[in-house]
């Protein structure tokens, strides 16, 4: 018994001090592809730090987030989370019919007055007098087709429509649920699937009383699509294919940023080698852009207050407009739009997820 | 810095580890003196001063209490010394400044030990280091067990270390770590959900009184079997804290059972001084409630703990008049009542003040329009179901006594020979993959 105990220690020593040692000499990584997000760097010790603990703090989060094997040790916390433990969900993350699901609940009303708040705001200043058609349509997340389906919690959706509705008497709201399903959405990722949002762009479009071809060639990335759940649910969920859609309208528009002053087309392409393909459509994140369609008779314009489910969706309704602008006020102070955007007489839409809708705090 | 930690894992532990046993055996005192301290200023940088300082009093103090015993002067001495300590736990218990971690502890430690050399039932300790490494001792030093010094007098000059106990030692830390990262911690983050939810109902209100029930036990004797399981890699031998005390047939046999050395202390140092029960019953009755009152207080300086203290209080000079011998007739019952009265105590303990427990009492008995359940209590409780029957069969000596009665066989103890290692191999890892998943991670004990 003596050697068996004398064994057990030894084994457990090795494997106990080898982890530590991995810990101490393993070179710290710069960023996590799964998380997508930078990882915390070996912190500066000075009297100072270590005397407000600022750097037993910030050693706190190096050790974690630099340990060796942290996709793998996190993949087992998951696996014992749903399998051992039978939990429904994974830091608030499900997986249903193959879908991972960040569980949207409870309804933050307070977040939707906010956001109701800001809309005015923009509504006041810049549409109020400008003779602007104002339209709203909202952008359901996975939960609202699969929340309560799979026994999960689901928030009021209804309620958060029509309190939309309410907070933002000046547009009219257009409903696009009718027009979507789960398959339009992508498996690991919170967006929708362009190649799913042909109906919704017609059902927009003939609200907005402009006519949409809806032909369009599809088109497939080569490598996989790995999206923001994947890493957030470490399940290992396996990657899909990603698709975008062109015709010779969308080829010949051009993309006008803001930011960078630089004119592109509607598809980066040089996105989908990055971080995260779905910055493909319209460049990703950026707080003001300007589709200009040399291809089309009427001189209408389309400005569009939006966040990243408008990146691939508003293409598909380029045809119908010679200008589109999309802000995106999560990145701008609303007030600075009219230095770059004239109201007046255009089509002006909301398009909003309910993600967003109920996070709004980031809403400038 | 939390024994349930990356950097106490696989940083400070291993460090400590080769530096104890590279040192020479005199030196090893020292080496976790100085280790202690690292481990107290990693959290506290501020207050690592304070408690050297104490420590050092103390000292002071117990050499001249050795030297004047038990005389005028040894009791002034002694008083002396008391009115400091206690002053100085005091001042951070009642005003609004920063609250050094671990004082409740180590406070009452340094008071046992000047105690009991006033007693004479220790000699004063003659070298500063054993001192220092007595009462900072990383182990049990910002959430107990409440070592005292006659317990490890011997063991500060002389210990065993051997494989046995070293493995001994390695599998009560790792299911100490289990019972707070595994258990402590999900039931934390439901107890939360209830907190923050606005769907409150009844059966939540039970749920999530249930569930910070077994989340203290968990997450207090989680730590106090990593303190132990420490203690004997060091070759140190500390007494139990816990012994299963939600099994118990009575609140008094649950004292015997739950927080054990802090009941002790107060027993040795307080109720016994008093008179204990040799007195009239007037003023037996007194001395527990006086006892209790302490009790509470030294949780914290508000009314919920003062409450808390009191009703355990009045438990228990109920039990002693009449319910004792009733409810060891009452099999089964004896376990409602102590259950029930249990859960409630730590709704109260772990409200935000007295408003609250009562707000929470009204609900967990249906008053103020609160429905029976909601949708939202349904989904937790399928979500944490599994959580919740193993937080229960684990509060229980269940597992030990098939696992005892497994390997009371030869085959058995071959089995577990092989298994033994697989198991702790596995708890490492999967704590450690939950650590990295996860930053709620805070020691409930540490605010005491």
């Amino acid at each position: 018994m003596k050697k068996e105990t004398k064994l057990t220690v030894l084994l457990l020593a090795i494997m106990f001090f080898g982890f530590s040692v991995l810990c101490w000499v393993k070179p710290s990584s710069e960023y996590s592809l799964t998380e997508r997000r930078k990882l915390t760097q070996f912190p500066k010790l000075t009297l100072e730090t270590a005397a407000d603990g600022k750097f037993m703090t910030d050693f706190e989060e190096y050790s974690l987030d630099q340990f060796p094997f942290r996709d793998g040790f996190r993949s087992l916390k998951a696996w014992i989370s749903q399998n051992v433990f039978r939990k429904s969900d994974n830091n608030e993350i499900y997986v249903a019919d193959g879908y991972a699901v960040k569980m949207e609940y409870p309804l933050n009303e307070a977040s939707l007055t906010y956001a109701g708040k800001r809309f005015e705001n923009i509504y006041d200043k810049f549409l109020k007098d400008s003779g602007c058609e104002i339209y709203l349509s909202i952008v359901p997340d996975k939960n609202f087709f699969l929340g309560e389906k799979s026994g999960h919690l689901s928030m009021d959706y209804e309620r958060l429509f029509q309190t939309m509705q309410e907070e933002m008497p000046y547009a009219q709201y257009i409903d696009i649920t009718d027009t979507l399903t789960i398959e339009d959405y992508y498996k690991t990722d919170v967006h929708w699937r362009q190649e799913g949002l042909v109906d919704t762009a017609e059902k927009i479009g003939s609200a907005m009383g402009i006519s949409l071809d809806g032909e369009y060639e599809k088109k497939t990335l080569e490598n996989d699509f790995y999206g923001v759940y994947f890493g957030q649910s470490a399940l290992n969920l396996p990657g899909e294919k990603m698709h975008y859609l062109t015709n010779d309208v969308l080829e010949q528009c051009t993309v006008y940023n803001y930011e960078n002053d630089k004119i592109l087309g509607i598809y980066d392409m040089e996105k989908a080698e990055g971080d995260d393909p779905y910055e493909i459509f319209l460049s990703g994140p950026v707080s003001l852009l300007k589709i200009e369609n040399p291809n089309v008779k009427t001189d209408k314009e389309l400005i569009v207050f939006r966040d990243s489910f408008g990146s691939s969706l508003i293409p598909l309704m380029a045809e119908g407009y010679k200008t589109i602008y999309l802000a995106d006020i999560r990145y701008i102070q609303s007030e600075f739009l009219a230095n770059y955007i004239d109201f007046h007489e255009q089509d002006v839409l909301f398009l909003y997820s309910t993600v967003v809708l109920t996070n709004s705090r980031t809403l400038k | 810095m939390l024994f349930s930690s990356i950097s106490f894992l696989y940083y400070f532990l291993p460090c400590v580890l080769i530096l104890y046993y590279i040192v020479p055996k005199t030196c090893r005192n020292k080496a976790l003196l100085l280790v202690s301290l690292v481990f107290y200023a990693w959290g506290e940088p501020k207050f690592v001063f304070l408690m050297m300082g104490m420590v050092l009093f103390h000292y002071l103090a117990g050499i001249l209490i050795g030297r004047y015993g038990q005389s005028k002067k040894g009791q002034a001495v002694l008083a002396g010394t008391l009115v400091v300590s206690i002053g100085t736990l005091c001042f951070y218990k009642f005003s609004n400044v920063a609250w050094p971690i671990g004082i409740s502890f180590y406070t009452f430690q340094l008071i046992s030990y000047v105690v009991d050399v006033y007693r004479q039932t220790a000699e004063p300790q003659k070298n500063l280091v054993n001192l220092g490494a007595y009462i900072t001792m990383f182990p049990q030093l910002i959430a107990g067990p409440i070592v005292r010094y006659i317990d490890i007098e011997k063991q500060l000059q002389e210990r065993t270390h051997n494989y046995e106990k070293t493995l001994d030692g390695i599998e009560r830390f790792l299911i100490g770590l289990a019972k707070k990262i595994l258990i402590s911690n999900a039931l934390g983050e439901l107890c939360e959900i209830f907190k923050t939810s606005d769907e409150k109902s009844v059966v939540f209100f039970w749920v999530y009184a249930i569930s910070y029930t077994l989340q203290i036990y968990f997450d207090f004797s989680g730590y106090s079997d990593m303190a132990i399981g420490l203690g004997k890699i060091f070759g140190f031998e500390f007494l139990e804290n816990f012994h299963y005390p939600y099994i118990s047939k009575s609140i008094t046999e649950f004292w015997r059972r739950w927080h054990m050395s802090l009941g002790s202390w107060f027993r040795d140092y307080v109720y016994i001084p008093l008179g204990g029960n040799r007195v009239s019953k007037g003023r037996w009755y007194f001395n527990i409630f006086v006892v209790w009152t302490l009790t509470g207080l030294w949780h914290g300086a508000a009314p919920q703990f003062v409450v808390w203290g009191l009703l355990f209080a009045v438990l228990l000079v109920i039990e002693k008049h009449w319910l004792l011998k009733k409810l060891e007739k009452a099999k089964g019952w004896n376990h409602v009542y102590v259950l029930f009265f249990v859960i409630i105590s730590f709704v109260i303990f772990n409200a935000a003040d007295m408003a609250e427990a009562a707000a929470y009492m009204k609900g967990m008995f249906g008053f103020g329009n609160v429905p029976l359940m909601s949708a939202e209590c349904g989904y937790y409780l399928k979500s944490y179901g599994i959580l919740l029957i193993s937080a229960v069969i684990g509060s229980t000596p269940i597992i030990k006594n098939v696992v005892m009665k497994a390997t009371a066989a030869s085959y058995g103890k071959k089995v577990f020979v092989v298994v033994r290692p697989i198991v702790l191999l596995l708890i490492l890892a999967v704590c450690t993959a939950y650590l990295i998943d996860s930053s709620f991670n805070p020691f409930l004990y540490f605010r005491f």
